[in-house]
Formats: structure tokens, C-alpha cells, sequence
């Protein structure tokens, strides 16, 4: 008897500290049911329009002539010229790189790595011999708008395959999200679950499901089109938490559990915010 | 009287060193203060990520030296390297917490 209520105890601990991936995204999306019980939790792809009514219209006659739309153009023209020698973006990727978008990041098991959708464009980069692009903006923020746009309507596939180190990687990104840091110790969870829906200041914070969904995006405070690692490092930097480089190590996986997180909703990028 | 010498040059020993502990800080001063910072911040971002007034509170005691005043030098690179001490215990205390945000 004795024994059979330790195996129990510690099964509840175990299933507590050592929830899966899959877990992890049913108790986030209850999180948010319970929390917003009229809500379509698919509607959360479109973040603070979810639930500022207000915005909300504005976003959506802004969606006429969407500010993104001349990023599309240049990244398809980027994407289709091709390398000095001869190759093109279309050599590096499954299906041309064409609707792809929804299964990135993905973990690599040759390298170990989490690989980004930017990553993976300067990989295919340098393997022909070709510059990396910055990280935040520009060229490489414009094929990653593209490589979105032909990805539209498909659904997040984010895999953590059976391989210890893809899911070390997910939990190192799922520390990142649930830690405070920063002289303001605030932690993503903080803004974006605790806080979804409602105020700071004058902005409606979104909220985590979805956060993923959407990128790169048009930010009306940016003035251009930019890459989700600009935006970790802005929203570190807005808690006075030093910013580490675009697409570090913590980043990639911080992207791979935010990502997989929104696995079942709608690709929508790119998009278009405040 | 031979009793009473020591007891003389200890009073103004201490009588000089309070003197000392009130005078203005000077560049050798500020200097180690500032070096201190500097190893205490990178000793910390090699354990967790600093918090942006860190490197802001230095910058600011480097200038600070720079324009000579060795007294706000000496106490805003403190400040830099109390940041980066903060910043560590903050993360300590959030290895042991951060599990109970999640929702189960």
C-alpha cells in the first residue's frame, strides 16, 4: 500500500514538472478558454485585435492597402533571382520553399540546432557562397514576408521530434517565456497571459496563442517590415532586459516554443500592427 | 607620558583617516571602481541576461571620470555593478519559481 502511494505521488509530481509539448499547448489553450469564455481562440492569430474592437476596425481598413504588401514584392523578387552561382533560394528548401512556412522553426538533427525560417534563408545564403543578410530588416525580413504569404491559410506544424535535444530546446524556450528578467522582472507570460486583453498604457497587449501565426510584421512604430527576434529584443529591451543577438540560441528556442504553442491555427503572415 | 604616546598617535591616526574616508574620490579611485563594475557585469552576463542599466550606469561612470568627477564616477559604477548583482539574483530566484506560471 505504502509503495503503491509513492508510485502515485510521484507520478502527479512527475506529470506536473514534466508535461509535454502537446501538454503544454492543450493547458494554454484552456488557460485561455477559461479566461476568455466568448472568445474564438482562433481569432487570437490577429493579437490585439482580438480584443480591441476599436483597433480592430482601423487594422482592418488598413488590411485594404496593407503596408506589408510592397515587402511581398521585393522578397519575391529577392527569392527568384538567383545566386551568383546560379542557384537560387528555391535549391535550399522542400517544395521550392512555397508554403512552407507553417513547419518552421524546425529542429535539425544533423546540427542539433533549431532552425528559423531567417536562419535557414542565410544558411541557403551562405552555402552558395553568398553575404548573410541583417537579421531585423530589410531583404531578409522581405523573403521571409513572401515565403509567409505563399504559406497563407496553411496550419502551424511545428515538430518537436523524439530526440532529447529538439525537446530541450522546447524547454529552454518555455523557461524563457515563464522567467522575469529585466530591472522591471517581468516575463513574457506577465504581459501576454496574465495581461492579454488588457491595457498598458495605451496599447492592448495580445495574447501568447497565436503570437507566432503572423510574422514578419508591419509595425506602424517600426515604420518597415521586421523579423520576430526584433521584436523579443524590443520587448526585452522595454523591461530593461539586455536584448541578446537576433537569432541566438535562446531566441531560436524561445521562437520554437512560441511556435509550436500556436501548431493548429491559422498562418497569417505577414501582417500589419501598431 | 610614554603610556600615553600611543594613545596620542592613535587618535590622530583615526583623526586622519576619517579625513581621508571624506575626501573626494580621485582618478585611481574611480578607476578601480569602475574596473570592479566592469568584472562583476561580466562575470554576471555569463550567467544571465543583465538588465539594460547595467551597462547605461557604466557608460555614464565612464563619463563621468572622464569629465573629472571622481565622486559621481565612483558611485554610479557601483550602482552599474550592484545592477548586474541584482540581475543575478533575480535569476537564481526565478529558477526555482518560473515552473509555477505554467498552466497545468
Amino acid at each position: 500500500m505504502k509503495s503503491l502511494l509513492i508510485a502515485c505521488f510521484l507520478f502527479v509530481v512527475t506529470a506536473n514538472v514534466y508535461a509535454t509539448p502537446e501538454q503544454d499547448r492543450l493547458a494554454l489553450r484552456e488557460f485561455f478558454t477559461q479566461r476568455f469564455p466568448d472568445l474564438d481562440l482562433n481569432e487570437m492569430i490577429n493579437g490585439l485585435y482580438a480584443f480591441d474592437e476599436g483597433a480592430r476596425e482601423q487594422w482592418l481598413e488598413m488590411e485594404d492597402f496593407p503596408p506589408y504588401e510592397i515587402a511581398i514584392d521585393k522578397g519575391e523578387e529577392a527569392f527568384n533571382t538567383p545566386f551568383a552561382n546560379g542557384k537560387s533560394y528555391a535549391d535550399c528548401f522542400e517544395n521550392a520553399g512555397i508554403g512552407i512556412r507553417q513547419n518552421y522553426p524546425r529542429f535539425d538533427a544533423g546540427s542539433g540546432e533549431i532552425i528559423t525560417l531567417e536562419y535557414a534563408i542565410n544558411q541557403c545564403r551562405t552555402d552558395n557562397g553568398e553575404a548573410p543578410l541583417p537579421w531585423l530588416t530589410g531583404q531578409l525580413a522581405d523573403i521571409s514576408a513572401y515565403m509567409a504569404y505563399t504559406s497563407r491559410g496553411n496550419t502551424m506544424n511545428v515538430v518537436i521530434p523524439d530526440d532529447p535535444r529538439a525537446l530541450a530546446a522546447y524547454e529552454a524556450g518555455k523557461e524563457y517565456y515563464y522567467t522575469r528578467r529585466g530591472q522591471l522582472e517581468f516575463a513574457c507570460e506577465n504581459c501576454h497571459m496574465q495581461s492579454a486583453g488588457m491595457l498598458l498604457r495605451a496599447d492592448t497587449l495580445s495574447g501568447m496563442l497565436g503570437q507566432a501565426t503572423h510574422w514578419p510584421v508591419y509595425r506602424s512604430k517600426w515604420g518597415e517590415i521586421g523579423t520576430l527576434h526584433k521584436r523579443f529584443m524590443e520587448c526585452n529591451a522595454q523591461v530593461r532586459a539586455k536584448p541578446y543577438e537576433a537569432q541566438s540560441q535562446i531566441y531560436r528556442e524561445l521562437e520554437y516554443f512560441l511556435s509550436y504553442m500556436s501548431n493548429g491555427m491559422e498562418l497569417n503572415g505577414p501582417a500589419s500592427r501598431r | 607620558m610614554k603610556r600615553k604616546l600611543p594613545a596620542l598617535a592613535i587618535t590622530l591616526l583615526a583623526g586622519l583617516m576619517i579625513h581621508v574616508s571624506g575626501m573626494a574620490a580621485d582618478a585611481t579611485e574611480s578607476g578601480a571602481a569602475i574596473a570592479k563594475a566592469k568584472e562583476t557585469i561580466r562575470d554576471a552576463e555569463s550567467k544571465v541576461q543583465l538588465w539594460t542599466t547595467s551597462d547605461i550606469l557604466l557608460q555614464d561612470a565612464q563619463n563621468a571620470a572622464a569629465a573629472g568627477d571622481f565622486d559621481l564616477a565612483v558611485a554610479l559604477a557601483n550602482e552599474a555593478g550592484l545592477h548586474a548583482e541584482l540581475a543575478v539574483a533575480t535569476a537564481e530566484k526565478e529558477k526555482q519559481v518560473w515552473q509555477k506560471s505554467v498552466p497545468k
